[in-house]
Formats: C-alpha cells, structure tokens, sequence
C-alpha cells in the first residue's frame, strides 16, 4: 500500500475494485464503512454485489475479466472531458501520450461493451472521481489474479496518477495483502529476482554486498524460477529437491489434480509445517515447525509497518523455529550463521542490510511497529509513500494498456464463469481455522449462484450440485444469494471437499506469474 | 493556553478542549463510570460519574461536562456519593450481579464502581430472570447481567458498522437485541467481538475462555495477529501456556483495538493434538519418526548430492507468507548463500 | 416489497430532507398495509426500504407504542387508563370489557376480532373514559355506550364519536367557534382575519418579528415556560447551516388536551403562527410533529397545509406534518428530534442545546403548538396589546384543561393570572370534596385543597405556591380517591414511558413502582415508603432530560402531603 490504514477514516472517496474487504480484510473494511458513516463517498466495482457495494454510492457490477477495459473507459472520460490532474501529470509523470493513444481507443461505450457497466456508470464515476480529491484505490487479488494481473495494476495506477491521487494522505493505490506476512516474505527477498529490500540479484553491487555480508565467495547472479516453473520442473526433473516451507500447494494451487502429479514426480521435498498438510502427504522429509506464539519475529503489514509477534510458550514436542531449521541445514552444510535469535537476525543482518530498514530495530518496534522506509534510527516511519508526486523512480510512468479477455471464456458446454476468493469464516485451506472452532459458523464450501440461475436449473438453496471445468469436478452444496449475478459461479478454496481448485485454471500472467484463479469456465448441473 | 480547573479544592493545569473526566483520569482521581469510553466518548446514560460543579444546580455528568478555565469541582460531596450509590444500587437491584463465579470478577466496572462506593450488596431487590442466549459459537450473552451502558451497541453500528445490535422495546423492559430480536447465533452477527471488549460487565463474554481463569491470573502479551495483511494488533491473554482471550488493544496502529472473528477468536489451532511434533522421514509405507540430526543429516546431504550431480538450480524452495520475516530471511539465505540459487519464491501473488 | 408499497415509499422518503426521517411513516404504511401489524417480513420490507438495520427498525417499532410487533385483532381495543381516565371512571370499562368479551387485557379474542388493551394517556382527559379502536377515538364513555360501540363493531360498523365538553373562550385568541360547520376551513379563517398577520409579518424584517415576539414576553406553553422570543435569539448568527422550525404537537402530558383544541378546529392558526415564525427564523423547512394517536387531526393539518399553500400563504416555507408512533417522551425537543430523525425517541444530552446542534445536527427551533398559534396575534397587535391580556410576567392567553372530579370538564382559554376559582367554576365547580389539585399536568406536584385556595394560575403564582404551572393541565382529586392508589397510576405511567436509556429513570421508575404497588397491595413496609422518599429525592435533577423530575416531583409530593395514608396501608 502506498498509504496506511489510518488515512482510511478521514478519506473523501473510496475507490475500490476488486476487493471484498468484509470478508478478507474485515477490520479495514470498518474503516471503510466508517469513513462512509461520515460521509465519504464510496465507489465499488467488483463482480459481486457484496456487503460494502451495498453501501456503495456508485456500484459498477463488472464482468470477470473486464478491468482494464473498464479503467480505460473511466480514463477516456477523464481525458476527453479535460477532467484529468493535468498540473499532477505535467509535473510528475511521463509518457502521458502512450497512455492517452491507448486509452482512446476505449470509449466508454466499448468499454462498457467489455465490463457490462452502463456508460452512465462508466461517466459518473469518471466525474465523481474528479471532483472529490483526493481519492484512495484500494485492490485485492481480484485484480491480481488474472492472466492479465500486471496489467490490471498499471492500470489502476494510471488511473490514480491521472488523477493526482498519488503522494497525498488518504490517496494512492492500496493492493491489501491477503496474508499476514506476505509483505514481509517480499520484503525478506522470498523472490527469484530480489535480495532483501527489492536489491536486485542482477545488480553486481548487490550482489557483492550481500556476498560480503554472508560471508561467501559468490552468489547466483540470475533471476530463479518462480513456483510455476518449479512446479513444472518437478515434473520434468528440472528441479529435483524442493523445500516447501510452510504452504499447502496441493490445495491453494489452481488445478489441483495437475498439482498434486507434479508433487508426486517430485524426487525429494522437505516441508517444514506446523500441522500434516495434503502437501506433506508428498514430502520426504517433514520437519515440525514452531507455531504463531512459540516463536519471536516479525511481521509486515500490507502498509509496510513491521510489527513484532511474541513467544508466549514452547512449540510442542521436538517442534522448532523455523529460522533455526534452516541455520541447521546451513550448518550441516559448510555454514555457520551468527543470529542466534529472531531478533539478532533483525537487528544485525536485515536492518543492517537493507537501508529502508536502517531506523528499524526491536527496540523501536516494541509498542505500535514502524512503517518502511525508515532509513534512520531517528526516523519516524513513512506513512503513505511518493509524498509531493515523487515516484520511487523518478517521475511516474504511464502506460497504455490492452485489455485481453482471461484465458478461458465461457462457451456452449462450459457456460458459467468461475471466480474464487476467500470467505470470512476461515482463512485459505483451513489448516488453522478449522482446529479453532470456526467450522461451527462455515462447515463445508457451497457454490455461490445467482437466483436467476438457480431458479432457471431449478436448484434450491443448500441443494448439492456438481460444478466442472475442463480440469475436474466437485460436488458442493448450491448457496443462492443475490451477491452473484446471473452466469457467475463464485467458490473458495477452504475445504478439500469442493474445493475451487479443482476447477480453476493453471495458467498464469507472464511477468508474475500469478494464476488465474479469478476466471475460468464451468458448467453447474443438478443432480437427480 | 494553559487553564486551570479545581478538582476537590486541587488546582489542575490543563489546555485544549477536555471534558472534567479526562482531566480527573490524567491527573489520578477516580470517577466511575459504566457507560463511557475513551473509544466511543460520552453518552450520559448511567450517570455514574456524576460530579458537583460551583454555581450549577444539578449535578453534572463528568463525561460529557467541558472543562473551563477556573471551574470548581466535587467529586466526592455527599450529594455526588448520594447520587452515585444510587445508581450503582438500581443496576444491582435488577438482574443478577453475582460476581463469584463471573467471567469478569475483577475486570468488571461495576463492581470497581460498588467497591469504591462501598456498596456489599444491593440496597433493594427487584427480581427479574431472562434467559442466557448461548446460540453463537463464540459470544455468550448474559442479560442478567446487562446494564444497558449500550457501548456494545455504539460499538457495532459506530466502530466496526456491522449494525447487528440494537436497543430493543423501551422503559424497564429495554434490552439488546440482535435483528429483530432474534438469537445472536441466528442473526447476521459474524462473530468480531467488538461488543464483548466494549462490555463493562459480564454481560457479553468469551466462550472459549469460561472457567479458564480469572482476571487477576492473566498476563497480557502484546502480538501481531496471524490472518490477514492488516496485521492487528492482538493483546494475548495469557495464563501459563494457554491464551484464555483476546482482545484488541484500544489506539493501537493499525487496527485501533477492532478485530474480526479470526483475529479475536481463531488462535488456539496452536493447541491442536494434530501438531507435528518430531521429524519425519518417508519410508515405503508412510512416515517414521526421527531424530533431529538424522533428520537434518538427511535434507543437507540430499541437498549437497543434488548440486553436485545437477547444479544448485536443481533445488528450489518456497517461503512462508505466514511465518516471520526473519524466517524467510533466512531460508532465501539459505537458497542463495548455501544452495547458490535464486529459486526462491513464495505465494506473493495470493 | 408488498405490491404498490415501492412507490408509496418512495414518495415518503422524497418528502424527507433525510431519508432516514421516513422511517416511522414507512413502518406506518407498512404495518397499514399488512394487517395492522408489524412482523418480522415488515421490519425487512423497511429496513430494505430505508436502508437501515433490522435491529435499528426494530428497536424503533418496539420502541413506539403504535407499532404491534405481534398479531392483534381487526379492531384494537385501547383504554385509557392514566389518572385522568381513573378518575373519570376507566378501570369499570376495562373490567366490563374482559366480561363481555371474555379476555384479559392483552389478550385477543378466539375469533381474531378483538384484541383488548390498556394505554397510557390519550389526550381526552376531559372526554373520559375514552377507548381508541384501532386508530379512531370513541369519547365519553359509558358501560352502555361501550356495549353499544361493541354491537356495532360486531356488524362491521362504526358508531360516531361524542367529543362534548364544555368550551369556554374568554380571549377568543386561540379557540374558534367550533359550533361553525366550517370553522377549519381557510375560508372561515380568512373571513375572521386570518392570515393578515403573515402579510404584515412578510414585509417586516426576519429581526423586528424576533424583537416584537421577544417584547411580548410571551412564556412557552408546552410546560417549561421558558421566553420563547428568547430561545429565537439563540440560534447562531451568519451560520451557513439550514435552519428548522419544529412545532412540538407531541401533547402527551396526562391532564392536557390544549393543543389538539387548537389544531382540529383552527388548524390555520397553527400554520400561520408556523409560517411568521419560520420567517422570522429563517427556516425554510417546518415540522409539525403531531403525536401518532391524532390520526384525523394530522390529516386536518394536511388538508389546511394544501389549502393554504394554494392559497400562496406558503410560498417560503415546507411543513411536512411528521406522526409520531406513542411515545410520552418525544414531546421533550430533543427526543422529539430524533424522532424525526428515524430513531428511537431518546432525548439527548444537553449542551448542545437545539439552537445550535438540532436536527440533522442543524440550528433548530422547537416551539409548542399554543405558543406559536399565539404569534399571529402578537405580529398583528402587537407586543403591546399582547401584554394587555394576562399579569406582568405572565402575558397573553392560556388555555387550561380541567379533568378529574368536576361536573363540567372541558378547556377554558382565560388571561395567565386568573384565579383558579375562576376556572374550576366554568368547569362546573368540584364533584364533592376536594382533596387535591394538580395544575399542570401529571408532572407536577399536587396541592393539597388548603394550599390551592386562593391560587392564581400563572406561572409565578405556582411556583410560589410549590408547584408548577406546567401544561395547564388542571386536575381535579376529590376524597373518594386514595393518593396511594393515585400515586401508583402516576408511576406506571412515567415507568411504562421511561425511555430505558439513563439509569435513575429507567431503574428508579421501576423500583418506586414495585414499592408502591408493595404498599397499595398491602404487602409494604415503612421502609419502602422512606426508600421511596428517599429515591425521587436523588432521582431528582439527576436525569438525563426532565422526565426523572416529572415522576419524582409529583411522588414525593404526594407521599409527603399524604403520608398517612399510605402508613395506613401498612400491615402491622
């Protein structure tokens, strides 16, 4: 997030697209909901009528698939309407023409052709957006997870650069992160491409300098392979050792059938978990981790605040810290690491290593965490990012966007859309959610369909369907809820029973690799 | 611009806007208070907190009274005392106040209230029983034990808008209700709990954590919760090994003392009996259990004979999104400075 | 969404500045249109209409007492029986109800027809016993007449209704000929000079009506006697916020039936007196809000407001005439303001006053209904002549109400200041011995007979004399009564209307009850006669709005004046 939670109550306007906080981030979504009590104007375009479109002022119910087409029609207005920052745009950002030449191409009666929103619609928002600033764009993975993810976010970022939200309170682009640490494991350089704070492994001076710090002669100069291609390697013996630390691949990876081939082709995995998973079902070696609460550290928040987690008791049996683990392997094979505790790892390797992190230490940390970039030990943390319009890189980039349709579309035999999230109740693939209790409130996945379609299949509420896709099927009980539209199907991927990821489609964006999980094609039947 | 109010004939420096009992809070002077709090402000209702004020009639409420320069206070005239015991004793008259076995013995606000007036028990008795709603998964509701401070109320429809409760009927019938007055467990309520960290009595109360411990046994451990990217700040209520409840920890960045059901109710998986607690090791019909050093022995050896047959580009691991920072510090160390690779990656998409 | 409701609803909330205001008329068609009543699919139909909670909707239908959450019979049987209704004899008609139908109050009869109630206090204190089917009054009853309204209904017809009393206009300012066919009509009021205050009042500056009204000293007539003149001038000068005007119609207070004098019969008093104030204030919006009971007079109102807006009288200003739901509180302003702002009638703390954080958080005005059907006379005449009528102090007419034990109840609109003598002979003279009066509404404290000799009603006079002049409500208490008995009516009353939200009146109401009812039972003590004492005298003053003051002034008067009998009471 370029901003932070606490500009969300005093915001004027809210954009949000492709995020159902209610249910996957519940306590931003109170600030959302508060900041329209107080008269915040609330925009929502999403798929499905959920709870905060309800409360919306403006709804824009899109169709799968349809971001980029539906930005570039709000931009179009924008622009032909002369309702765009231009004094922002003159100052801060470059290549305004690729954007525009593109963007024109995307009137909004094409636009609304693509996304299904009316062209009123397409106009209002365009309107309402230019006269309330600043305004703040919150996204989640339904705009990520598409074959056209990266795309997706360029656009919402052309659409807040155009509009000077950017580098002001209560603005920015805000993609909330959907798990606790998934911020901090980018930041940590959990990625093929990046040491600890976005330092590139193809910088030679990065590369030197992490090199030096860990005490070894060299280190691998090009980008890694990202989880699908690893996956597939499994598969093909390109890869022969895996080590899955922590996540359950067999039921949160799209398509599993093909998943769990490619595990079992696999010639050693190591899994290092807290609780036997359907993955560890494929490991040669598993090794018990220590749990939330047996161990200290550190957690990143999706607006960049590092925040201390304690150790209130030991992990159970002969269960460790994961840190230690791997300074175990590393031990046992030729390296001794000095940190010797969560806290040594921070204070005197990353804080010491990444300079957004230099201010950042256990000791400042002990009550409310700091925000990076936090460059010194006198610094106060950085709530929102590109203050007074100046971009990481210099000037803000704009870029015309294509829109392309996902991968799979409906068709004849497959009719329905399939798009896949995260509920309330329980959290991913309920390896912790169902061992505190909360199968008592959500027990087992439904199928969200439409009542159009429902009444049309002559399926009740509750009643147990079959959804396919070209990849498998599942048998799921059928939820009738006017949140869906006609033709969509929505499913989550918490209970191995019915679990969307059967269906969802293995094919991914090119740059980043994410999946598709928000669009395929299925049909639903009942069963007699 | 510094002013200056009397507090029992103390003299009190003080600037801004403040009202008399934030002043008397930050200076150390006890003034109860049942429907009040710092999170939701004054609502007047209990009239608890009563105060004397020179030159005024009536008596004042202090949560909502502003304090000017050269104001002359009471807190404890006997008219204040009168009037408070008053109060306290007309919450007790009605419901049932039994602090033994309470939940909230001890962490209660009413019975800080009746202590510090010196109330033993009720002055008078009206009887009157309703049922306990047991119907949710993780709130019990007591209305025996409501004061109808109605915070939780505020708290719902104002803190996190999930406008679930309400004041219900009127008069000496008035309750809290869900809906349209229907068991919690069968209303829209999801179950955050803002309501029970809002509750100043044993009114609404944690389930998990009946019979668990009392108050005073507790410690409190500040945390980061373990669900999603908003990273709440928990407060861990701690007695032994065991989290007997969580709260939200009022101002807090980022969260400001709200969670959702996940954060305040979903922690004891860490309990569970399926816990993975010795290594593992494959054999032909399952897993055996191993030692450490057998078991690291192992995974270092395979590694080592991997890169020496194929290369280190041969081996590739996946990060934890959930687990710490420095966790996945360290094992994209080991990829790259041990293995010699950047297969690293996590779900950083998901 | 019933068939046809949608648009219904729609033109009610397009009527509201704010739509959550039509809430209680939205519940009101709805419960309209569904059998009178309010059931779960209701309250969803509302919330869904409202876009509000189902917990907020029915908190709100629980709240008013109007709204019938459960099934009830085609005609709702609703008696009366506050202390005006006691005394004029409606606990007979309740018993003899529950004979001839044979049900219980509360309960509802076998073939659905009849559904038997008692209520709190209906504004026919004059006219009672008074018994409301459904939303129709029928006034003056008998055992006779009851079965005869009984009969009727049975064939599924509707008796008329005998509102007689006795009528007495020494001033002539407020009360109209009512004897004249068209005494509502535009036409007859024009004909008497209507409207020629609001002519003047329009080529006049907003300030100079303020200062003429402050000059005429005239005292709000809903209770509290405060300077109206003087409560227009607190509202905040150069503010860019709207301004409202709220004519408070809410006449709930046991013993006055003043106001509804006014509005049933000269309707466009009232709407003049609104459309000079709302000048002089600057609002462009008004509210009448009229208590939920007077059906037909809201409808009066309705049908003068088109008449005179045909007529160009209300060319700068909106009344919308806003029905409450049964709620005694909602007459204090600010529970009245909340109530049009679609909530539970819960009055609010204060500072801020309504002048300058009112409704919809606006400068608001709140002004009784006999207050600003005044105003027409004061603008015309002037603040002079004004003061001419009345005592210094004490200016204008006022209309009292006499109730309980006279032999000619009815409404009496004399000078402030005129002997209570006076009054009370108009009425009639006492049926029997006096034992006590209450002069101005339940609320205030009685006065024994000897203390009310030689009483002046004015606002002064009352005060002196330990009591207040409140309403005007006059009430009559003759020896055949028991205080005790009289006492525990009163505290029902305030118990059953407590809004529940602050602790001493919600808990206090109750407590006193059950300690009195103890003592009226036979099963108190003396104890309960000093813990009652003792409770109205902290309850007093500690409140969150006036309605603590309300029950524990006229209790502690009444057992300290009567306490003999209530140890009397007490089983050795």
């Amino acid at each position: 997030m370029t901003n932070s939670f606490s500009e969300f109550e005093k915001a004027k306007l809210f954009f949000l697209i492709g995020t159902n906080m209610t249910e996957a981030h519940p306590v931003a979504s109170y600030f959302v909901k508060r900041a329209v009590l107080k008269g915040a104007t609330l925009i929502v375009a999403d798929p499905r009528k959920h709870a905060l479109a309800r409360k919306a002022d403006i709804f824009a119910q899109l169709k799968v698939g349809s971001d980029v087409a539906f930005l570039n029609g709000i931009m179009y207005v924008l622009i032909t309407e002369d309702l765009y920052d231009k004094a922002f745009v003159e100052a801060n950002c470059v290549d305004f023409d690729d954007l525009k030449a593109k963007v024109m191409e995307y009137p909004p009666e094409r636009a609304s052709e693509i996304s299904g929103v009316p062209v009123e619609t397409i106009r209002e928002i365009a309107r309402t957006m230019a006269s309330i600033k600043p305004g703040m764009l919150c996204y989640t993975l339904g705009i990520t997870e598409h074959t056209c993810g990266k795309n997706n976010v360029m656009s919402v970022a052309n659409l807040q650069m155009l509009l000077g939200n950017m580098g002001v309170e209560s603005g920015g682009v805000n993609p909330l992160r959907g798990q606790n640490n998934v911020q901090g494991a980018c930041d940590m350089g959990a990625l093929p491409g990046t040491y600890p704070g976005y330092q590139s492994v193809t910088n030679p001076e990065s590369n030197a300098k992490f090199a030096e710090a860990w005490g070894v002669d060299s280190l691998p100069d090009k980008f890694g392979l990202m989880i699908p291609d690893m996956m597939a390697g499994l598969a093909t013996g390109k890869v022969r050792g895996f080590y899955i630390f922590g996540e359950n691949l067999a039921n949160s990876e799209p398509n599993i059938a093909h998943v769990e081939h490619e595990l079992a082709s696999a010639e050693f995995i190591v899994c290092n978990d807290i609780f036997p998973t359907e993955t560890t079902r494929f490991a040669h070696v598993i090794l018990p981790s220590a749990a939330w609460c047996e161990d200290d550290g550190t957690y990143t928040n999706s607006e960049r605040r590092v925040n201390r987690v304690r150790k209130i008791k030991d992990a159970p049996g002969q269960a460790k810290p994961n840190w230690w683990i791997f300074k175990e392997i590393a031990r046992r094979m030729g390296q001794e690491w000095p940190s010797n505790s969560p806290q040594e790892i921070w204070d005197n390797e990353v804080s010491m290593l990444v300079p957004a992190y230099a201010g950042i230490k256990y000791a400042r940390i002990e009550q409310d965490g700091l925000q990076w970039p936090c460059p010194s030990i006198d610094h106060p943390g950085t709530k929102f990012l590109h203050k007074d319009g100046k971009f990481a890189r210099g000037q803000g980039l704009f870029k015309g966007i294509e829109w392309t349709p996902p991968a799979e579309v409906e068709d004849e035999e497959y009719p329905f859309v399939l798009s896949t999230g995260r509920r309330l109740f329980h959290y991913h693939t309920r390896t912790q959610t169902m061992r505190a209790g909360l199968d008592q409130i959500l027990p087992e996945e439904t199928a969200d369909i439409s009542p159009v379609d429902a009444t049309r299949l002559d399926i009740a509420d509750s009643e147990t369907i079959k959804v396919s896709s070209r990849r498998g099927s599942v048998k799921v009980k059928a939820r009738v809820t006017d949140q869906i539209p006609a033709g969509l199907v929505w499913m989550a991927f918490h209970f191995r029973d019915g679990n969307a990821n059967w269906l969802t489609n293995n094919v991914f964006d090119p740059d980043t690799k994410t999946a598709e999980y928000k669009a395929c094609a299925v049909k639903i039947e009942k069963i007699v | 611009m510094k002013k200056t109010i009397f507090i029992d004939g103390m003299a009190v420096a003080f600037d801004g806007e403040k009202t008399v009992l934030q002043i008397a809070r930050e200076n150390g002077i006890y003034i109860p208070t049942l429907c009040y709090h710092p999170k939701l402000g004054p609502a007047g209702m209990c009239r608890v907190c009563v105060v004397e004020v020179d030159g005024m009639r009536a008596l004042q409420t202090s949560c909502s009274l502003m304090a000017t320069d050269g104001m002359r206070i009471q807190t404890a005239s006997p008219g204040v005392i009168e009037a408070r015991k008053m109060v306290v004793n007309l919450l007790l008259a009605n419901g049932n106040h039994d602090c033994l076995s309470c939940e909230v013995n001890g962490d209660c606000e009413l019975q800080d209230a009746a202590y510090h007036l010196g109330i033993e028990r009720p002055a008078f008795l009206v009887e009157e029983q309703a049922e306990r709603d047991t119907s949710a998964a993780f709130i019990m509701r007591d209305p025996n034990k409501c004061i109808l401070c109605g915070r939780c109320i505020e708290g719902c429809n104002r803190m996190v808008v999930n406008e679930v409760l309400d004041f219900g009927l009127r008069g000496g019938h008035t309750k809290v209700i869900c809906d349209a007055d229907v068991p919690m467990g069968q209303s829209t309520c999801v179950q955050c709990g803002e309501c029970v960290q809002l509750c100043p009595v044993g009114a609404l109360i944690d389930k998990k954590g009946i019979g668990q411990a009392r108050a005073w046994e507790v410690e409190k451990v500040r945390t980061t919760c373990p669900y999603c990217g908003v990273g709440c700040q928990l407060e861990l209520h701690v007695k032994g090994d065991q989290i007997i409840r969580v709260t939200g920890i009022d101002g807090a960045q980022p969260n400001q003392g709200h969670l959702c059901v996940k954060g305040r109710y979903g922690y004891d998986f860490i309990y569970s009996d399926d816990r993975l607690t010795t290594p593992l090791i494959r054999e032909a019909d399952g897993f055996r259990e191993a030692t450490w050093d057998e078991a690291l022995d192992l995974v270092a050896d395979k590694f080592s004979q991997i890169i020496a047959e194929s290369g280190p580009d041969a081996i590739a691991g996946v990060s934890c999104a959930r687990s710490t920072n420095e966790d996945s510090y360290n094992m994209q160390k080991l990829m790259r400075g041990v293995i010699g690779t950047n297969n690293i990656d996590h779900c950083a998409r998901t | 969404m019933r068939e046809g409701n949608q648009e219904n609803v729609e033109s009610i909330i397009e009527k509201y500045p704010k739509k959550e205001s039509a809430a209680l008329p939205v519940m009101q068609l709805i419960q309209e249109e569904n059998g009178n009543q309010l059931d779960a699919a209701g309250v969803e139909e509302a919330a869904r209409a409202l876009g509000m909670s189902k917990s907020r909707i029915y908190g709100i239908a629980t709240y008013y007492t109007m709204f019938n959450t459960r099934p009830v019979g085609k005609y709702h049987l609703q008696v009366d029986t506050c202390v005006p209704g006691f005394l004029h004899g409606a606990d007979e008609i309740v018993k003899h109800l529950e004979q001839t139908l044979g049900i219980s109050v509360g309960e509802t009869t076998a073939d659905d027809l009849f559904t038997l109630s008692t209520v709190q206090d209906l504004a026919s204190c004059a006219t009672g016993p008074v018994i409301q089917v459904n939303d129709r009054y029928f006034e003056n009853m008998t055992i006779e007449k009851t079965d005869e309204l009984i009969e009727a209904l049975r064939q599924g017809k509707e008796p008329d209704n005998d509102t007689s009393m006795t009528v007495v206009s020494e001033c002539g300012i407020l009360l109209n000929d009512r004897t004249q066919a068209d005494c509502r009509t535009l036409d007859f009021y024009k004909r008497n000079g209507g409207y020629q205050a609001l002519a003047k009042a329009l080529s006049m500056q907003p300030a100079d009506i303020v200062n003429e009204v402050k000059d005429a000293q005239i005292r709000g007539r809903g209770g509290a006697g405060f300077p109206a003149g003087a409560k227009w001038s607190f509202l905040p000068k150069d503010d860019p916020r709207p301004v409202y005007l709220i004519c408070n119609a809410d006449e709930g207070e046991p013993g006055t039936f003043k106001d509804r004098q006014i509005m049933e019969f000269n309707p466009h008093l009232v709407i003049e007196g609104i459309a000079i104030s709302a000048y002089a204030i600057g609002a462009a919006q008004a509210f009448i809000y009229i208590r939920g009971e007077f059906t037909w007079i809201a409808d009066i109102l309705e049908a003068a407001i088109e008449a005179a807006k045909a007529d160009g009288q209300l060319d700068h200003v909106d009344i919308i005439v806003h029905r409450g739901a049964g709620s005694y509180v909602c007459g204090e302003e600010t529970a009245l303001i909340e109530s049009i702002e679609g909530k539970r009638g819960n009055p609010r703390s204060k500072p801020p006053f309504p002048a300058n954080i009112g409704l919809y958080g606006c400068p608001t005005v709140v002004n009784n209904v006999e207050t600003l059907a005044s105003v027409p006379y004061i603008v015309r005449h002037g603040a002079e002549t004004f003061k001419q009528i009345g005592i210094p102090n004490n200016y204008g007419p006022k209309i009292f109400g006499v109730s309980g034990h006279v032999n000619t109840p009815g409404v009496f609109e004399y000078p402030l200041g005129t002997p209570l003598k006076t009054i009370l002979d108009a009425a009639g003279g006492v049926k029997g011995k006096m034992k006590g009066v209450i002069v101005g509404g339940l609320s205030v404290p009685i006065l024994t007979a000897a203390e009310a000799e030689g009483l002046s009603l004015d606002y002064d006079s009352c005060q002196k004399a330990g009591t207040s002049l409140g309403s005007g409500g006059i009430i009559v208490v003759n020896d055949s009564v028991s205080i005790p008995e009289l006492a525990l009516r009163t505290i029902e009353f305030y118990h059953h209307e407590s809004c529940g939200q602050c602790v001493p009146c919600r808990e206090g109401s109750l407590v006193v009850e059950s300690k009195l009812r103890a003592l009226v039972e036979g099963r108190g003590t003396r104890e309960d006669i000093d813990l009652v004492l003792q409770l109205c005298g902290t309850i007093r003053g500690l409140t969150l709005c006036p309605t603590g003051e309300a029950f524990s002034m006229p209790i502690q008067a009444m057992v300290t004046k009567f306490r003999p009998e209530f140890e009397a009471l007490i089983q050795q």
